[in-house]
């Protein structure tokens, strides 16, 4: 398999596998000695191997579009994105120390607010930020625990610096197509699997049912745990059902539920009604409850709000955990973990400019030719400017967009995020990706070796999410020979 | 179990029977064109009526005539029974429940959905075409079943599909049975005897019940032979009584099932009572009418104890 020495002279960007000369890192030498065993035809052949495992398997997401939704099959390369498990486990201390001291910071924002009273976190930030929910407060969930599944959106900068884009707290997706990913490959290059020692991934549906189990509130019995989805048109279904399989739980809509006058939560079984004790929760808070949230929705559960905040069930993520998971209140988790936990953060956040100051924003207006815009409560991409890559009209409706609503905006300076070769027209060409592992919170902290690696497939392009042409890559932690 | 699963497997097992019957239904409608003379015709009308789909035709067609009923039967979405929609809810159903289906079940009703799709032009140019595509569509049926006879675990998910398969079919029995009432031909035609000789060979056929008849009831085929052969021969998996049976021994092994099995002897009842003696057309198609509502009766007891079991226990106040 060649390379495509013509793109890589042609990106700046740091490579994952190869070093500036195009020679394979130390980290990834067996799997390109292995992928240069293979001819031309071979490799084809896994490929198309690969296209139909995918069909078979079904892997799926939907994409909607004014033709209809369709369901997509997963686009999926096989070169996998390769890290060493001496590199990734700091990255994993990192990833639960953020977790622990953002579950610390949002049962504070529900309850005492010391963190404002001590003027580490701005009133005025707090203020503004549409997913505090006023019905949470003066809860506070088993463990202290809000966020209890997080995915963290990681990049790499050219100096080979890893750094937390985001952080995703409301309800995170993608961890079946890590899943996923590992199955097809070990399906389809068993060889490398033998070679090399590669840490395995397959626990985390054991590791999501003991963090839900643990939140049962009825001690001592086997608790009934559900998946609460939107239903089939929603874009991850698949994972929904996935993840429910995998569990050996239920897997439910809203109308499967019922909460009762004593603020139990019941599900509708063929004998009568059946006890819930945890659910965990596939759709946004706005539509969970409509006695309390978007009274329009039909997606969620009357009184299921009382019922939480009775104690009777416990839902993850937790009502109002989104309150971490804005890019404004993002620019403060540095200090959020030296205010609670009294350390330096492990890894690094991108460095940021918040429009709500003056001096920041002024800065921000007069750059926007250098940096990325994104808006504080969007997620999947939408909503953001590429400043270095948007027409001068763009940047003008974004300066107008900053002006008028300066709390909702923060910007970043322009990453040079990583690269990895990627099978493009039969060669391997350099495509921009992210890195998401999953961590987990409740009576344990766990993160995955590894996560999802996204990548977009298009040349040149940033934008790795699955919505707009995004594809995904098996993620390898491996032992390095010592 | 989830009540709105059981629902799902329970109408994913009845669109699937619907669908094969319905090709099964078509095929038998265009044998029987071919196969009255002169001066015999065949009431569009009244096949409507049989099918149970007088009411709705009206709402789209102004007449009733061959090509816009096939259309309607088989391509027609506005149809929740023509062949493209129950596939298509099938297929909806399954996919709401593949964490506890057999894992090629998806594909193959998906498989099943593209194939109609892609063959509905071809199949609507002629009458060979036509007829190739619903036997494709029936052996492609088979494979489904037959995947679920063998790779799926007989728990009470089974149960559901074969619940649902068992009432369809039996309803479906009863209403190409019923075919021959739409057909008026005068009893001193010099054709009469040969013909209904052969309409009731071609309700066999349709039924891949002929061989079965002539082995375990008679060699020549006539009304009443038929009619009893269709409605008690426990040994053919089509006849009604075998379908019944099928209901009672699932309901057997089901929780809370007492009223439903009371039900089910309802309409055991009711098939001893059937005299095949002095039958004709018009007593059939009567005799026929309640039968599906005896089998109707059995649907709504399921529907009551299991999908809506929650709405009626009485321990647990809901509050508004």
């Amino acid at each position: 398999m060649k390379i495509s020495s013509i793109e890589y002279a042609s990106v700046q960007a740091y490579d994952e596998l190869l070093d500036q000369h195009l020679r394979p890192r130390a980290v990834a030498k067996p799997l390109f000695d292995y992928l240069s065993s293979l001819d031309e035809k071979e490799l084809q052949d896994r490929r198309h191997a690969v296209e139909a495992t995918i069909m078979a398997m079904g892997i799926t997401f939907t994409i909607y579009s004014d033709a209809g939704n369709i369901d997509r099959a997963w686009p999926f390369d096989v070169v996998p994105r390769v890290m060493s498990r001496r590199e990734w486990e700091p990255i994993q201390a990192g990833l639960k120390q953020r977790l622990t001291a953002l579950n610390m910071f949002i049962n504070d924002l529900y309850n005492k607010q010391q963190i404002v009273k001590d003027g580490v976190f701005p009133i005025e930030v707090l203020k503004g930020s549409a997913n505090f929910r006023k019905q949470c407060v003066g809860v506070t969930p088993r463990f202290g625990a809000w966020a209890h599944i997080c995915g963290t959106d990681l990049v790499r900068d050219s100096d080979g610096t890893m750094y937390v884009l985001e952080d995703n707290l409301r309800v995170p997706s993608g961890v079946s197509y890590m899943l996923e990913n590992r199955q097809i490959m070990k399906r389809i290059f068993p060889e490398l699997f033998r070679t090399s020692t590669i840490l395995p991934v397959d626990d985390y549906p054991t590791q999501l049912y003991n963090t839900l189990a643990a939140l049962s509130p009825r001690n001592g019995e086997v608790p009934v745990i559900v998946v609460l989805t939107p239903g089939i048109y929603n874009s991850a279904y698949f994972e929904h059902s996935y993840l429910a399989q995998q569990m050996g739980v239920y897997l439910v809509e809203g109308s499967d539920l019922i909460v009762d006058e004593n603020d139990v939560v019941y599900m509708k079984n063929i004998t009568g009604l059946q006890r819930v004790d945890v659910i965990y929760r596939r759709i946004d808070d706005d539509f969970l409850d409509p006695e309390v949230f978007n009274p329009e929705s039909v997606l969620g559960v009357r009184g299921l709000m009382r019922a939480w905040r009775s104690g009777n069930v416990a839902i993850a993520n937790a009502p109002g955990a989104g309150v971490a998971d804005d890019k404004v209140v993002y620019t403060f988790v540095p200090k959020i973990i030296k205010y609670y936990l009294d350390q330096d953060p492990i890894l690094q956040n991108v460095p940021s400019y918040m429009c709500m100051y003056d001096d920041q924003r002024e800065y921000v207006i007069n750059n926007l030719d250098k940096l990325v815009v994104k808006p504080a409560n969007e997620s999947g991409g939408y909503g953001m400017l590429i400043g270095p890559r948007a027409t001068q009209a763009e940047r003008n409706q974004f300066k107008e967009l900053i002006l008028n609503n300066p709390r909702n905006y923060m910007a970043q300076p322009t990453l040079n995020i990583s690269t990895a070769p990627t099978i493009i027209e039969g060669q391997l060409a350099p495509r921009h990706l992210d890195l998401r592992p999953f961590v987990l919170q409740s009576d344990n902290l766990y993160a995955t070796t590894g996560g999802l690696t996204r990548v977009a497939m298009r040349q040149g392009s940033l934008v790795v999410n699955s919505s707009q042409g995004g594809g995904s890559k098996d993620t390898w932690i491996v032992e390095e020979d010592i | 179990m989830l009540a709105r699963d059981a629902e799902n497997l329970y109408w994913m097992a009845r669109y699937l029977e619907r669908a094969e019957n319905t090709a099964r239904l078509i095929i038998k409608i265009s044998d029987t064109l071919l196969d009255i003379p002169n001066g015999a015709s065949l009431g569009w009308g009244t096949l409507l009526k049989v099918a149970g789909l007088d009411q709705l035709y009206k709402e789209y067609y102004d007449d009733a005539n061959e090509n816009d009923i096939m259309h309607f039967l088989i391509a027609d979405e506005r149809n929740p029974s023509s062949i493209l929609a129950c596939v298509k809810f099938a297929r909806e159903n399954t996919r709401t429940l593949r964490e506890m289906l057999p894992e090629d079940l998806w594909e193959r009703i998906n498989g099943l959905y593209l194939y109609i799709q892609n063959n509905l032009q071809d199949a609507s140019k002629n009458r060979r075409n036509k007829y190739m595509f619903l036997q494709s569509i029936i052996s492609q049926r088979h494979a489904i079943i037959g995947l679920i006879a063998c790779a799926m675990e007989q728990d009470l998910a089974f149960h559901f599909i074969k619940l649902g398969r068992s009432i369809e079919r039996a309803d479906m029995t009863t209403r190409i049975m019923d075919i021959n009432y739409a057909i008026s031909l005068p009893e001193d035609h010099p054709l009469f005897e040969i013909t209904m000789q052969t309409l009731w060979a071609g309700i066999l056929k349709s039924l891949s019940a002929f061989q079965t008849y002539r082995r375990l009831k008679a060699f020549h085929v006539n009304m009443p032979d038929v009619v009893d052969f269709l409605f008690h021969e426990k040994r053919f998996p089509r006849s009604v009584r075998h379908c019944l049976a099928e209901i009672e021994a699932c309901l057997q092994l089901m929780p809370q099932s007492e009223k439903i099995i009371i039900a089910t002897n309802s309409a055991q009842t009711n098939l001893s009572q059937l005299n095949t003696k002095a039958m004709n057309l018009t007593k059939l198609h009567e005799y026929i009418d309640v039968s599906q509502l005896y089998l109707g009766k059995i649907h709504q007891a399921i529907d009551l104890v299991y999908f809506r079991a929650y709405e009626t226990q009485a321990s647990v106040q809901i509050s508004a």
